[in-house]
């Protein structure tokens, strides 16, 4: 029944939209460092990490 | 057949508005450029060599770590922040972002910090910022604040631990010389904040904060500053005749100290008027140049010594 008063769901505005961009790609710039920081610091600390037995 | 109308519930859900920008308030960047400084200077006179990748992420940790108390602390003071007009502004009372949000973000933050600061250089460290980030919010913002009008004397060990934090991913343990940074700025937090609080005080009046100046009054306050000015004047001193900071910061510490302690005299002299004013408002503003050429002659000493020998 609830469906009938809002065939589209929520539709969001063009600002939501906006801010929820933006929201998302700061929060992929802030995974994307903290995957280079541990790459970085495995290379620093322990690059035998890389040379093991398969 | 439904026992309720569905029909009748007009579900409108909040859908966020609140961009980068509001996340970036909830950080409190300026507390967190002190934070950032005061660690540098803390990691920069560690007696070892750091890999400038493990003192980045050091740094990194330290100051995502402040950034998460702040945005925990704005979580719980939402209340207070909306009385006040300094925080009036805040993301949480302008509405842009809600309080779950906050604390959601907070403790994603604290986390992240703690995890990567252990993880990737020491578990020292990472258990130091983890007690700095309980601290500030538990022991500060939730348990001292809204109780005591010694909250932010006991609450400043928060703000006073990130040099002991980052000495601490430098080296791994802790010794002397991060103890003193800790001190110095532990007695600085008090003339520094009571002196905002001076000419804030309707504003924590009307928020219900027990600062100083509501509790004790504007005289007793001054005293205070005065006696905690003389305090930190002598800490901040010491370094040099013990022989763990030397002459340069020695002298640098005396003459920022003599300007510290004349300011808080005249802070105390001065009770009524512009002239009371004026010398609250110029305490608070050198409180702040105070601290930072204190590290910053430290911080000078570290690269002047590192880059003589290669240049000579």
């Amino acid at each position: 029944m609830a469906d009938n008063h809002r065939p589209d769901g929520i539709v969001l505005t063009e600002a939501q939209k906006k801010s929820r961009r933006q929201r998302s790609i700061a929060i992929a710039l802030a995974l994307g460092v903290l995957v280079l920081l541990f790459f970085a610091v495995t290379i620093v600390k322990g690059p035998a990490v890389l040379v093991r037995p398969l | 057949m439904s026992v309720v109308d569905h029909s009748s519930i007009e579900l409108s859900p909040r859908i966020s508005e609140a961009e980068v920008a509001d996340y970036v308030a909830l950080l409190k960047p300026r507390v967190m450029s002190l934070v950032i400084f005061t660690a540098l200077v803390g990691l920069m006179i560690a007696p070892v060599h750091v890999h400038p990748v493990l003192a980045f992420t050091s740094i990194l940790c330290i100051a995502v770590g402040a950034g998460a108390s702040g945005a925990l602390n704005m979580w719980y003071e939402a209340d207070i922040d909306a009385l006040m007009s300094r925080t009036a502004n805040r993301p949480i009372p302008r509405g842009r972002i809600t309080r779950a949000e906050a604390l959601t973000f907070g403790m994603t933050l604290a986390f992240f910090s703690v995890m990567t600061l252990g993880i990737l250089v020491n578990w020292v460290a990472g258990a130091l910022l983890a007690f700095t980030i309980f601290f500030y919010v538990v022991i500060y913002t939730i348990a001292l604040k809204r109780w005591t009008a010694q909250n932010i004397v006991i609450g400043g060990a928060a703000g006073a631990l990130p040099p002991v934090v980052a000495w601490a991913g430098a080296t791994g343990s802790l010794a002397v010389e991060p103890l003193l940074l800790f001190l110095i700025i532990f007695f600085w937090t008090p003339p520094h904040f009571w002196a905002l609080a001076l000419f804030r005080s309707d504003d924590y009046a009307r928020a219900g904060v027990p600062m100083l100046p509501v509790v004790a009054g504007p005289d007793a306050t001054r005293l205070q500053i005065l006696l905690y000015t003389i305090v930190l004047v002598a800490v901040a001193l010491a370094p040099w005749p013990l022989g763990y900071f030397d002459a340069v910061y020695g002298v640098t510490s005396l003459v920022l100290g003599a300007g510290m302690l004349a300011l808080a005299i005249n802070v105390f002299r001065f009770r009524e008027g512009r002239e009371a004013s004026r010398a609250t408002r110029r305490l608070f503003a050198f409180s702040i140049l105070y601290l930072f050429a204190l590290f910053a002659t430290l911080l000078i000493e570290v690269v002047v010594r590192a880059v003589l020998p290669a240049i000579w």
